[in-house]
């Protein structure tokens, strides 16, 4: 059963990954679609960052008393102060744990 | 750029995903021991990362087959729940569509939101494939190695799911989306892909993600069209 799943599951996302890469797939990008897919890294990023910062076991956690929402504030800073990916990914985690235990 | 030794592209794309790598460590260690506790097989466990190779669809699956959910419902979810990675090929396609078949297979199986992230930003005349593959198999066993880790580690690590690992994950992507923001659309786009995104996840919808994200998408589409109408 478990590798049943397993193998739909590999087929699946497979599809996703592969459908669109296929040179015989009948579709041509014209300039309005490459400009909307030009949105896609921040639109899907910001979409999949979004519960983790502010779903709280099925519940929503809009305060300030929010740890994964202070420390995600303060990795924008990190990141337009500093431009650099793993300093601001390590310093907001260390803060993270800092605004978690302080909280 | 094309005209790049393969080894160099390939050594450079690998190490621009090493900090990405490095921040999945604690989803991976959690895909590895939420398997384990599912009472998965090592073996499957392992499978998961090796054949499925996607974070969120991994521990959303885990923690289904784990309430006993059904093969379709699973399936059903995991369809949904990656979606995105449909938009992310369409983006890609004129640099990977032209490729030979194996390369087309191999980029392919290894598109991810950060493989994503790193090799859009090139275009046809910039990209070099070696520099996607190191980025790709950067990704792809780092994944699997603290994959393996959450395996032998297992239950040993009580409550790692408690610790607020998933945090990583917010701030690598808030790392990669902060420079992108240069303009009003892109604020726009943010804007509204995040407010749908707490909308639709606080009524539970399974594909609330990339319905956030398209909505996102949309709207700063919309937005950059009025601005050069009114330009």
């Amino acid at each position: 059963m478990i590798w049943m799943i397993i193998a739909g599951m590999t087929l699946i996302l497979f599809f996703n990954r592969y459908l669109f890469l296929e040179p015989r797939l009948p579709i041509r990008l014209n300039r309005r679609v490459k400009e909307f897919l030009g949105f896609a890294v921040p639109g899907m990023l910001t979409a999949i960052c979004g519960p983790i910062i502010f779903v709280k076991d099925h519940g929503l956690d809009l305060g300030p008393g929010n740890p994964y929402l202070l420390a995600g504030l303060c990795a924008i800073g990190l990141m337009l102060w500093s431009r650099n990916v793993l300093l601001s990914v390590a310093l907001s985690m260390g803060l993270f744990y800092l605004f978690r235990w302080w909280l | 750029m094309p005209t790049t030794l393969p080894r160099v592209a390939f050594t450079r794309g690998a190490i621009a995903c090493l900090p990405l790598t490095l921040a999945c460590a604690p989803w991976g260690l959690l895909a590895g021991s939420t398997a384990i506790d599912a009472q998965l097989t090592p073996l499957q466990s392992q499978g998961l990362s090796v054949f499925v190779f996607a974070g969120a669809a991994q521990l959303v699956a885990i923690g289904m087959i784990k309430g006993g959910a059904s093969v379709i419902s699973i399936l059903l979810t995991t369809l949904l729940l990656t979606s995105q990675h449909l938009l992310y090929a369409m983006h890609l396609r004129p640099l990977v569509s032209p490729l030979p078949v194996r390369w087309r297979f191999g980029l392919g199986f290894l598109l991810t939101d950060e493989f994503f992230a790193l090799v859009s930003p090139y275009d046809q005349k910039t990209f070099s494939r070696w520099y996607a593959l190191g980025v790709g198999l950067c990704m792809y066993l780092g994944w699997n190695l603290f994959t393996l880790l959450g395996v032998i580690l297992g239950k040993s690590i009580p409550g790692l799911d408690q610790l607020g690992l998933e945090f990583s994950i917010a701030a690598t992507f808030i790392a990669l989306i902060t420079p992108v923001v240069r303009n009003v659309p892109t604020v726009i786009c943010v804007a509204v892909s995040l407010l749908s995104v707490v909308l639709f996840s606080h009524w539970q919808w399974e594909s609330a993600i990339v319905l956030a994200g398209l909505a996102g998408m949309a709207a700063g589409y919309v937005c950059k069209r009025l601005g050069e109408y009114f330009a």
